[in-house]
């Protein structure tokens, strides 16, 4: 029996999306399919309800339409339609921010990149567009470590890349077999690129040797400012440490104000909102502050249990004092 | 369901994340974009069922046709089968980037049939797993947000909106129900930690909720932190077995695991360089407790747990490394749960990508 629909077409009903089928049969069997991309026999059709608008069918999908998707409307059996869902085409606009380590040479045990892109990012991608190249222009596979789920910040822009902490722990098979994924006096760049991305983006560092020093306040330079002025409190590291860390790690007990990462994160600087008040403070250091090769105030990365300087400290917070010039 | 905690309302599930059943048949949802588990009773309407396996071929292509999306948009997270239907509970992505939506999805262990599970008036439960600051801590963060309300300060002729928020969320990565807690292992995108939280359940307040940093020390050597990607209570709960993002396989005792002090674990296996462990089960078979590994570089790996309590901690390197275990010819694995006293449910992808629900027969591993 030839199955009589004369029009079937994109449309809302009651305020929903729907697909609008003119002139079916009251009690016809409508379904609505996207069809699949290979065979692989009965599939249950697309979730769903019917609803009658006067005399029109409306299929009222359980969940919404994707643009770019075809959708295949069947009446008692037989294919009566093929909707394609127009595609929203997006022009390329996000951009990198920033790479970080934001620095010209890292240790051959770093651990940890960040990428900051400009606007929200969709999961799950991230691996085919974020990789090592060394100076020869060779993808370095194997550096870094593929994650699921991917490691991004609550706004979706900042992604967290782990190069494999399995080859950077010694000890175990993958350093073993594989070594380091970097190699001291050579250089190499991330390279961040994608067609959604107006520009691909990438920063290139030098390698230099391994950090695996615990990091001790007790060895920063603190600049005090004066007092009732709001002059920034300064602290000037041994060694750049970790930018996402720095950002909540630092702060001075009982004053308000905003704390900022110096130049290649060596550094951080303190305004308060309100002048200092003349004499003593303090800045609590939060010890899982680490530095690039994972190395933290309390511990180092991986620790020689023959080494006693690898001991980790005592845990509890650390202060640092200053007195107001 | 009140014994539980549980109310009902509408469960507001922002992405797709680890699952996995509890006791009376409860499912917590790990929702990774808000930093909360949900504990939820999911209705189930299936009367309880056999020793029977359950294979459903293209289960991915299945799901898409059911969620009216092409294969490519759907991505299975997570796997549960439900402990006394059987039916097989699955955590999904349904769309990519903005429009990405979570749906949970329940496939009938008798007939193979698709359906979606309404979450928008249900009983349940919700826990935060935000390490928020500690009352006392007077932290500003520094961060400037544009947009993001908080409070204004102003510095100079500069007008800065702070927020004070919390610390940042750890990303779940495996949970499991022990004896009236919930474990969760997570990672964290900043510091490089390892910690096991321990939430009981019922939920109570925050302050009930219990963390602890687990190191491993590899080949008596070096020890260090390490995430954990997936883990296994086993030995009634007393034990449990954690692989990490870097493929040891690690033994603690959860008797050992007190809050507040150091726990090293003891790295009873390896499985080898550019390998993932994606999830681990255990089973019973001849009265003997069995653990598999599946992995993103060799077939499906399978220890007896009695060899691992005789394990001594690794330390020599090279290979074969750690405890006796058989490569079972069985490649793809991406999640495994157990499906009834015979048999272990895997999901499985094949050559050409497409994706499929087996059922191992244990007896035959």
């Amino acid at each position: 029996m030839r199955v009589d629909v004369t029009g079937v077409a994109w449309s809302h009903v009651g305020g929903e999306d729907c697909i609008r089928l003119v002139g079916v049969a009251p009690g016809a069997d409508v379904r609505v399919r996207v069809p699949p991309a290979h065979m692989v026999g009965e599939l249950p059709p697309m979730a769903g309800r019917l609803i009658a608008d006067g005399d029109d069918r409306c299929f009222v999908p359980r969940f919404p339409f994707i643009p770019g998707t075809a959708y295949a409307v069947v009446v008692d059996g037989e294919t009566v339609a093929e909707l394609a869902r127009p595609r929203v085409e997006r022009p390329a606009t996000a951009e990198v921010l920033e790479i970080h380590p934001a620095v010209s040479e890292v240790p051959r045990n770093l651990l940890r990149i960040y990428v900051t892109f400009s606007g929200p990012m969709r999961e799950g991608v991230a691996a085919a567009h974020v990789r090592l190249v060394d100076a020869a222009g060779v993808a370095m596979h194997d550096a870094l470590l593929p994650m699921e789920p991917e490691l991004w910040d609550g706004s979706r822009q900042r992604l967290t890349v782990l190069l494999d902490p399995a080859r950077i722990k010694r000890g175990l098979v993958g350093h073993q077999e594989l070594g380091y994924p970097l190699r001291a006096g050579e250089r190499f760049r991330v390279v961040v690129d994608g067609a959604w991305l107006r520009v691909p983006h990438e920063r290139e560092y030098a390698v230099i040797d391994d950090e695996r020093r615990r990091i001790e306040p007790e060895r920063w330079i603190v600049r005090a400012p004066a007092a009732s002025t709001r002059e920034p409190v300064e602290i000037v590291f041994d060694r750049p440490l970790d930018h996402a860390l720095l950002a909540r790690c630092l702060r001075v007990v009982g004053v308000d104000g905003v704390g900022r990462a110096g130049p290649e994160d060596r550094s951080w600087t303190f305004v308060p909102i309100d002048p200092w008040p003349a004499g003593a403070h303090s800045i609590a250091v939060d010890p899982v502050l680490e530095d690039l090769a994972g190395n933290s105030v309390d511990r180092v990365f991986d620790r020689d249990l023959a080494d006693a300087a690898d001991t980790p400290r005592t845990p509890g917070p650390v202060h640092l004092p200053f007195t107001t010039r | 369901m009140s014994e539980l905690g549980l109310q009902v309302g509408a469960v507001a599930l922002g992405s797709a994340g680890p699952i996995t059943f509890g006791p009376e048949g409860i499912l917590f949802l790990a929702d990774n974009d808000a930093a909360t588990i949900f504990a939820v009773d999911v209705g189930d309407p299936g009367a309880a069922a056999g020793a029977q396996p359950f294979d459903l071929e293209d289960v991915d292509a299945r799901v898409a046709a059911h969620l009216g999306c092409e294969v490519d948009d759907v991505v299975i997270r997570d796997l549960a089968v439900h402990p006394t239907s059987h039916n097989v509970y699955l955590s999904v992505q349904r769309g990519l980037g903005a429009d990405a939506q979570p749906v949970l999805v329940r496939v009938d262990a008798l007939d193979g049939s698709i359906a979606d599970v309404a979450l928008d008036a249900v009983p349940f439960a919700a826990v935060t797993i935000a390490d928020a600051p500690a009352p006392d801590d007077e932290r500003v963060d520094g961060i400037l947000w544009p947009d993001a309300g908080g409070e204004e300060l102003h510095y100079g002729e500069l007008a800065l909106r702070i927020l004070r928020q919390p610390i940042r969320a750890a990303t779940v990565t495996d949970m499991a129900y022990v004896d009236g807690s919930l474990l969760v292992a997570g990672l964290s995108n900043e510091e490089f930690s390892s910690k096991l939280r321990r939430i009981p359940f019922p939920f109570r307040d925050e302050a009930a909720d219990t963390s602890l940093e687990i190191f491993h020390v590899s080949h008596g050597k070096w020890e260090t932190a390490a995430p954990i990607r997936t883990f296994v209570p086993y030995d009634s709960g007393r034990s449990i077995l954690a692989s990490y993002t870097c493929t040891p396989v690690v033994h603690f005792a959860l008797d050992d695991l007190v809050p507040g002090t150091k726990a090293v674990g003891r790295t009873v296996a390896e499985l080898g360089a550019v390998n993932r462990p994606t999830d681990m089960v255990t089973f019973v078979d001849g009265g003997e407790e069995y653990l598999l590994v599946a992995n993103t570089s060799h077939g499906l790996v399978k220890i007896a747990c009695a060899d691992i309590d005789a394990q001594a901690p690794l330390t020599e390197p090279g290979e074969p490394v750690g405890v006796p275990r058989e490569v079972e010819d069985l490649q793809g694995i991406l999640r495994l749960a157990n499906l009834n006293g015979g048999y272990v449910l895997a999901l499985q992808k094949d050559e050409a990508g497409h994706k499929h629900l087996r059922s191992l027969k244990t007896a035959s591993l």
